[in-house]
C-alpha cells in the first residue's frame, strides 16, 4: 500500500512538472542539423526583448519631457549606451537590465509599418505618423499638446505597439516567413546562427507578443501584477532574486491581455502564449528538418489563432477607451473647462487612437471597417468645441471650430457596437451600453405570441 | 435538420422552463395551488372534487383547447422563423439613447446622483405602468379596429379557457405584441439610462422582473382558465381579477368590449371599459362566428385576411 502511495504521489508530482514543463516557451533543444558549437538553447528573441524595453523606455522619455534627440534615440536606436527607463529596479522588483543596448542594439523606426495611415493627418506611413509624433511631442511639455487634446506619450506607445509588434508578428514573422521556402527549418535563420530559420522566426513572433516564458503558468492577476512591476516573486521564475527581462515580465500586448482577462470572461493571454508554445513544438518536432506541408499547416492554424486574438485585445482596447472618453465627454458637459479632466480626456483619447491605428496594421485591409472606425473616432479629440480635421501644406493642424460633444459621444457609442460586432470582444471594460443589455436580458426576450 | 428539431424542442421547453415565460411550471403550479385553495376555501368543495374540476377533461381536452395546443405550436415555429427579422428592444433602446445625446433640453445623467435604491424603485414601477398600459391600449385597439378585431378573434374564438388559450394567437397578433415588447421595453431603457445613468436597475426575483413574478405567481394563469377566481370589488377596481378576464371573452353583449386591461384594471375605469366580475356563468366565444372560424386550423389561420380583404374601406373606423 505504501509503495502504492508513493508512486502515485510520484506519478503525480512528474505529471505536474510536465504540464508545467509545456505551458513554459523554452528552453528548446539544438536541431540545427551539422551544428557543433556550445549552445543547448535554441531560443532567440532578445531583439524583441530589445524593442520592447526601446518601447517601454520611449514612453517614459515623452512623459518627462526629454529632449528630442534623447526620443528619437530610443526610436532609432543609438550606438551610445540607452538608459532603460522603464522598467527600473526598484526594492520590491529589481530586473537585471539598465542599458537596453546590453539585450541588444536595436531600434523601432528600422521595423515599423510602411504603409499608409490614413486615420492621421497627413497622409503619412506608419513610421512617418510616429516620426511625427515623437519630434510634436518635443514641442509640447512633458508630450502634452492642450490645443489641440494630443497626449502625445499615449499615441507614440499605442501605436507603436501596433505598427511594429503586432505588424511584425502577423504581418511578417508569422505571415510570410511561414512559407515553405523562406527562413526554412533546414538551414540556419542566418549564417553562423545555432538556430533554424523557422524556429528563429517563430521566436521573434514570440519576441514581439510580449508574455513572459513561463506567463501560461500563472494567472491573468499575477501576470498585470507582473507587468505592473508590483509582484516579483512570481515574475522570478529562476528565483536568483532579479526579474531577467529577456524571459520574465510582461511587455505591451500580453500586459494589455491580462489586464482583460482577470475581468474572468476572455483568456486571451493563455491562448495566445499557448498558441505560441504549441508552434514552437511544432518546429522542435521537426528536429532540424523542412517543416513537413501538414506541419506547416498546423503551424499556420496556430499563427491565426495568435493573430486573431491578439487583434481582439487591441480591439478590447478600442472599446474600453471609446467608454473612457465618453465617459470623460459627460464629465466635461458638466464640468466644462476643468484642466484635469481635460488632461484625463486627451490621455484616453491618445490610447483610443493608438489603438486604432494599429488595428490597421496587420496586412490585413480592414476594408470599408477600417474607414468608418476612422470616421468615428476622427483626427482629434473634442477640446473646447474643436477637433483637428487635418494638417496644412506648413505642417500645421487646422480644426474644426463646431465639434460637437454629443454627437462624439455617439461616435464612441457606435465605435463600441462596431468592436462587438465585428471583432467580436467580449471582455468589454467601460461597456457604455451595457445597461441596455443588462436590463434587456433580465425583461427577457421580446418574441411574444401572448394574448392578454 | 436535426438541428431546426433541436431548436424547436428547447424553444418549446423553454415556454415552461423560463420564469419569463407564463407558462412556466412554477407559474402554472401556483395557479393550481391559487384554484385549489379558491374552490377548497371559498367555494367549500371539498379537496378531492376541487382536484378533479381543476383537470377537467371535459375542457382541457376539448376541440377548443386541442385547436390551443395546435396552434401552440405553429405559432412557436412561426416565431422562430421570424425572429431573427424583428426589431429587438434592444435595437430601440440604442436607437433612442443615441437620438437623446443629440436634444439639448435634457442633460444626460439628470438624476445620476439619486441614491441606486430609488431609481430602481422608480425605473421598476414606471417600466409596470407603462409596460401594462400599452398592454392595455394594444389589446383595446385590437378590439375596436375592425381589421386588427377580425385577427384577435383567433383569441376569442376559444369556447373553453386553458392556460394554453393565452398562445392561441394569430401571427399577426404575435407580431404586433412582439413589436409593442421592444418600443415599450426599449423607449423606457433608454430614457431611464440616459436620465439615471448606467447605475440603473430594476427589482428582481430569481434575475426576473418582480412584477412579472408576482403576476404570474399570483395566478395569471387563471385568467385563461374555468376557475373563476374574482376578488373583492375594492380589490378589483385597481387589480384585473382572472373572473373579470372571464367576463372580457363572454358572449353576452353587455359583456362585449369590457375589461381590456391586464395587470390594472385602472385603465378600463379611465376608458369607461371596466366592469366587476359576475357570478353567472359565462359561455366563451364569439358567438354565432365561432364555427365558421374554427372549422378547421387552416381556417383560424387564413380567415382573418378574407375578412380584411372584403372589409375594404371599413378596415380602420367601423367594427
Amino acid at each position: 500500500m505504501k509503495y502504492l502511495i508513493g508512486s502515485s504521489i510520484l506519478i503525480t508530482t512528474v505529471a505536474a512538472n510536465l504540464a508545467f514543463a509545456a505551458d513554459v516557451y523554452g528552453p528548446y533543444p539544438i536541431t540545427l542539423k551539422g551544428y557543433d558549437g556550445d549552445a543547448t538553447n535554441s531560443v532567440s528573441y532578445s531583439g524583441q526583448v530589445g524593442r520592447q524595453l526601446l518601447h517601454n523606455s520611449l514612453k517614459k522619455a515623452i512623459s518627462s519631457g526629454a529632449a528630442m534627440n534623447v526620443t528619437k534615440a530610443y526610436f532609432n536606436g543609438s550606438d551610445s549606451d540607452l538608459t532603460l527607463l522603464d522598467p527600473v529596479s526598484s526594492a520590491d522588483f529589481k530586473v537585471d537590465v539598465t542599458n537596453i543596448n546590453d539585450v541588444s542594439k536595436t531600434n523601432l523606426s528600422g521595423k515599423a509599418y510602411k504603409g499608409t495611415i490614413n486615420g492621421w493627418p497627413g497622409a503619412m506611413t506608419g513610421k512617418e505618423v510616429l516620426e511625427s509624433m515623437i519630434e510634436r511631442a518635443a514641442q509640447t511639455e512633458n508630450g502634452y499638446d492642450a490645443i489641440h487634446g494630443y497626449d502625445y506619450a499615449q499615441l507614440v506607445s499605442k501605436f507603436a505597439m501596433g505598427a511594429v509588434f503586432y505588424h511584425q508578428a502577423c504581418d511578417n514573422y508569422l505571415d510570410e516567413k511561414l512559407e515553405a521556402d523562406n527562413k526554412p527549418n533546414n538551414k540556419p535563420y542566418k549564417d553562423g546562427a545555432y538556430y533554424t530559420g523557422k524556429e528563429h522566426s517563430w521566436d521573434e513572433g514570440f519576441g514581439y507578443w510580449g508574455a513572459a516564458a513561463h506567463g501560461a503558468t500563472l494567472s491573468a492577476r499575477v501576470n498585470y501584477d507582473i507587468a505592473k512591476k508590483k509582484d516579483m516573486a512570481s515574475a522570478d521564475a529562476n528565483g536568483d532574486g532579479v526579474v531577467n527581462l529577456k524571459s520574465e515580465m510582461n511587455y505591451a500586448h500580453a500586459y494589455y491581455a491580462s489586464a482583460y482577462d482577470k475581468g474572468g470572461v476572455t483568456d486571451y493571454y493563455n491562448t495566445i502564449t499557448e498558441a505560441f508554445i504549441d508552434g514552437r513544438q511544432i518546429i522542435t518536432d521537426a528536429n532540424g528538418d523542412a517543416l513537413s506541408d501538414s506541419a506547416r499547416t498546423d503551424l499556420k492554424a496556430k499563427a491565426r489563432v495568435i493573430c486573431s486574438n491578439w487583434e481582439k485585445v487591441i480591439a478590447e482596447s478600442v472599446f474600453k477607451y471609446a467608454g473612457s472618453v465618453y465617459g470623460d465627454l459627460e464629465k466635461l458637459k458638466a464640468n466644462p473647462g476643468d484642466e484635469k479632466l481635460m488632461r484625463a480626456h486627451a490621455k484616453h483619447w491618445g490610447e483610443l487612437k493608438g489603438f486604432a491605428l494599429s488595428l490597421h496594421t496587420s496586412g490585413q485591409n480592414l476594408g470599408e471597417l477600417g474607414t468608418r472606425i476612422d470616421r468615428l473616432i476622427g483626427l482629434g479629440p473634442v477640446v473646447n468645441g474643436s477637433a483637428v480635421t487635418g494638417v496644412d501644406g506648413g505642417g500645421n493642424y487646422f480644426e474644426m471650430g463646431d465639434a460637437d460633444a454629443d454627437k462624439y459621444m455617439v461616435h464612441m457609442l457606435k465605435l463600441q457596437k462596431l468592436m462587438e460586432d465585428e471583432f467580436g470582444v467580449t471582455a468589454k471594460n467601460n461597456d457604455k451600453l451595457a445597461g441596455i443589455s443588462n436590463i434587456s436580458e433580465i425583461l427577457g426576450a421580446g418574441d411574444s405570441a401572448e394574448n392578454d | 435538420m436535426s438541428e431546426i428539431i433541436d431548436i424547436f424542442q428547447s424553444d418549446i421547453l423553454g415556454q415552461f422552463l423560463n420564469p419569463r415565460r407564463r407558462l412556466f411550471w412554477g407559474y402554472l403550479l401556483s395557479a393550481i395551488i391559487i384554484a385549489l385553495l379558491w374552490l377548497n376555501l371559498v367555494k367549500k368543495i371539498n379537496l378531492r372534487r376541487a382536484f378533479n374540476t381543476i383537470f377537467d377533461p371535459s375542457v382541457l381536452l376539448s376541440k377548443s383547447s386541442r385547436a390551443d395546443m395546435i396552434c401552440f405550436l405553429i405559432n412557436r415555429v412561426f416565431l422562430i422563423i421570424c425572429r431573427p427579422v424583428l426589431i429587438t428592444q434592444i435595437f430601440i433602446a440604442t436607437a433612442i439613447y443615441h437620438f437623446l445625446h443629440f436634444q439639448s433640453y435634457i442633460p444626460i445623467g439628470l438624476f445620476e446622483t439619486t441614491p441606486v435604491f430609488i431609481s430602481t424603485i422608480l425605473f421598476t414601477s414606471c417600466f409596470f405602468l407603462i409596460d401594462d398600459f400599452s398592454r392595455f391600449a394594444l389589446h383595446y385597439a385590437l378590439h375596436r379596429i375592425p381589421a386588427l378585431w377580425e385577427f384577435h378573434k383567433f383569441h376569442h374564438s376559444a369556447e373553453t379557457l386553458t392556460p394554453l388559450t393565452v398562445t392561441r394567437t394569430h401571427p399577426v397578433e404575435a407580431i404586433l405584441f412582439t413589436l409593442r415588447s421592444a418600443i415599450i421595453q426599449g423607449s423606457v431603457i433608454a430614457i431611464f439610462l440616459f436620465l439615471f445613468g448606467q447605475q440603473l436597475s430594476l427589482f428582481t426575483i430569481l434575475g426576473v422582473n418582480i412584477f412579472v413574478v408576482l403576476f404570474h405567481g399570483l395566478g395569471s394563469n387563471l385568467r385563461h382558465s374555468h376557475i373563476s377566481v374574482s376578488y373583492p370589488e375594492a380589490i378589483e377596481k385597481f387589480i384585473m381579477s382572472p373572473a373579470q378576464h372571464h367576463l372580457h371573452h363572454s358572449i353576452q353583449k353587455e359583456h362585449f368590449d369590457k375589461n381590456f386591461g391586464v395587470a390594472l384594471s385602472i385603465w378600463d375605469k379611465m376608458a369607461g371599459s371596466f366592469q366587476y366580475s359576475s357570478k353567472q356563468e359565462l359561455t366563451f366565444g364569439i358567438g354565432s362566428e365561432t364555427l365558421e372560424y374554427t372549422r378547421t386550423i387552416a381556417h383560424m389561420y387564413m380567415l382573418p385576411f378574407k375578412k380584411v380583404f372584403n372589409m375594404r374601406k371599413k378596415i380602420f373606423y367601423q367594427k
